[in-house]
């Protein structure tokens, strides 16, 4: 009886963990297919033939090439800006203790609690009282502030597992601090940052809910150029949008994998031995 | 000159004093032990003395330099760190290579120096392994390469032989103690291990409570032991209270024993150390002029090089005693013997102030 009750339990937690898994993979398997549908409407799945012809559409659209471009350069600008901040803020955090260090921990990490539609709305208000017209400058500092908190936790993570005695061994071999930060810490963080980075450029290029508020005419992500097209032009290049960002965040997750290991970074929050 | 001085050092944390008023030197090629439990300050003595820490008051003196104030690498000191501390993305010789570049040594010497170095601790042909693949003892040998090479003026050890297992411990304290005398450096052991203190050190500062309690060589302190916790901390003897009187002293349980010329008179301990008690079977006779108590065994252990007793006296005070194995004693568990003692290997100590 005890085997039998242990055996169910066994059976009733494979079952849940396929059908969470297929619940995932299904729409978005479905999405893929979509996007190659031959009809020139939007119809029932599955497509009755297979073209490409959504996505020549696509690259032939300037409204969603504009926002791919931005995008990727919001991505890339806003991953540099995070993971040099973040980093800074990190070495700060493990390196010193002084009074008012949890509230800064905690203020730092806030954005992955407060939810984004808030943060837009509020840096909104805020750059338009201060004068921040520039779309892209308003873009790159939002997306700052929700990408930082990856890139000091997995940078946290890493330092923490760092021996004091190797910072202070380079210092009695005549390393000076920021010698001995530049040539031992950071080389033994750099997963850590790596992960950061890589989280940073995933959810930069994912975000629509702070990017909605920030955008002007001229500098929207493609994310956004989704969001209106849904509204007023509904076809199957937001499918063909959509497989174009999956495969940029399955590169990011192999890259992730190829330089911390996908295990060290998402099971155990990089945390060393 | 001396090449360390350490003067009137103290050293605070929070209220608590971890370095108090402490002064010694260090002269040339020797090799001192701060030797204590934990707790005692050598730990913070030897940070004090790297620049990890500043001090709060006195000065630190390095080859007539003060150096109190000056930042790690303003020093030149070498330091091996308890767990070495090998940088782990890096191989053995960029280890060794890291100070020699960070002190400015010309590329054209390092392979040079390297090579002596590695010579020196035995490690050749290890150059290209990772502190990973290295043992415990092997990953020691390249930390003691890596601060030898700069050639610094002091060399600080920091518990050098507690993380390896008892065995290993033994065979490298005595190469250890070889590198340190053919390097020719000037050391500083810190150490809780009174037998590593003893075996490598030519002079011992023991420490308690951020105080230096007594200096001198390993028999200077174990013979002649300043006061109650010395004795205690290296070596074991066997205490009573009483009052001396001239050259006799009376316990609290009334046994008089000889204790040879003592100056001074009153309430004080009498200490004497098991190894130094002879336990002879009734009958036999050894020491002239010795103390003699009669007693019995009451427990025994078979130590091997060294056997235990612990013989209850008359009195009904307990004694330990070490014998060594010589073949020659039979005294058993349960069995009437006595104990000799001789006066001059009577310890008397004054109450601690």
């Amino acid at each position: 009886m005890k085997r039998f009750t242990d055996s169910l339990l066994g059976l009733v937690v494979l079952g849940v963990s396929i059908i969470t898994v297929l619940f995932l993979v299904i729409p978005l398997l479905m999405a893929a297919v979509m996007s190659f549908d031959s009809r020139e409407y939007l119809g029932q799945f599955p497509p009755p033939g297979l073209s490409t012809r959504w996505y020549t559409s696509f690259f032939s659209d300037a409204y969603y090439l504009k926002g791919l471009k931005v995008s990727l350069l919001l991505a890339l600008t806003s991953t540099c800006l995070s993971t040099m901040v973040g980093v800074a803020a990190a070495f700060t955090l493990d390196r010193y203790r002084f009074p008012g260090r949890e509230v800064l921990s905690a203020f730092f990490l806030s954005p992955l609690i407060v939810p984004h539609v808030i943060i837009g709305f509020s840096l909104l208000l805020f750059f338009s009282s201060i004068g921040l017209l520039d779309g892209f400058v308003r873009l790159v500092l939002g997306h700052l502030i929700i990408t930082v908190p990856y890139v000091i936790r997995t940078t946290l993570a890493s330092l923490v597992g760092i021996r004091k005695s190797f910072m202070e061994a380079a210092l009695i071999l005549g390393a000076t601090e920021s010698r001995a930060m530049w040539k031992i810490t950071v080389p033994l963080a750099k997963t850590g940052i790596a992960a950061g980075a890589v989280f940073a450029l995933a959810y930069s290029l994912d975000d629509v809910s702070v990017s909605l508020f920030l955008t002007d005419p001229n500098f929207y992500t493609l994310p956004v150029a989704m969001t209106n097209m849904m509204r007023s032009q509904f076809d199957l290049r937001i499918a063909s949008a959509s497989v174009l960002l999956m495969i940029m965040t399955i590169v990011l997750i192999w890259l992730l994998d190829r330089i911390a290991g996908l295990d060290n970074v998402v099971g155990q929050g990089v945390y060393h031995k | 000159m001396p090449v360390l001085e350490f003067s009137n050092v103290n050293k605070r944390f929070g209220g608590e004093l971890a370095v108090d008023n402490v002064s010694f030197q260090v002269g040339e090629g020797r090799i001192v032990s701060l030797l204590g439990p934990s707790g005692c300050g050598k730990t913070t003595t030897l940070r004090l003395i790297a620049g990890f820490e500043q001090p709060d008051g006195g000065d630190i003196r390095i080859r007539g330099e003060s150096v109190a104030r000056k930042r790690p690498y303003e020093r030149n000191v070498g330091l091996v760190f308890q767990d070495y501390a090998l940088f782990p993305h890096m191989t053995v010789e960029a280890n060794i290579a890291f100070g020699m570049r960070e002190r400015g040594v010309p590329q054209s010497e390092f392979a040079e120096r390297t090579a002596k170095v590695l010579e020196l601790v035995k490690m050749q042909g290890l150059q290209r392994r990772n502190p990973h693949q290295l043992s415990g003892g092997q990953q020691q040998r390249v930390a003691l390469a890596r601060a030898l090479v700069t050639e610094p003026s002091l060399l600080l050890l920091d518990e050098p032989l507690s993380n390896l297992d008892a065995k290993l411990r033994e065979s490298l304290r005595i190469e250890l103690k070889q590198i340190l005398r053919s390097a020719g450096i000037t050391t500083i052991i810190v150490t809780h291990d009174q037998s590593e203190a003893m075996s490598m050190a030519d002079h011992i500062i023991v420490m308690s409570k951020g105080r230096v309690m007594q200096r001198g060589s390993a028999e200077e302190i174990y013979s002649t032991p300043a006061n109650r916790f010395v004795a205690d901390f290296i070596g074991q003897s066997n205490w009573f209270n009483g009052q001396l009187q001239g050259n006799r002293f009376v316990t609290d349980d009334g046994l008089t024993i000889a204790v040879g010329d003592r100056a001074g008179a009153g309430a004080a301990e009498l200490g004497i150390r098991p190894e130094r008690i002879a336990v002879r079977t009734n009958g036999t006779r050894g020491w002239d002029g010795a103390n003699v108590l009669g007693g019995k065994i009451e427990t025994t252990e078979y130590l091997g090089p060294t056997i235990h007793h612990w013989v209850r006296l008359q009195s009904g005070r307990t004694v330990h005693a070490i014998v060594q194995n010589d073949g020659q004693c039979f005294a058993r568990h349960g069995q009437d013997i006595h104990l000799e003692i001789r006066p001059e290997d009577c310890l008397v100590l004054g109450p601690e102030p």
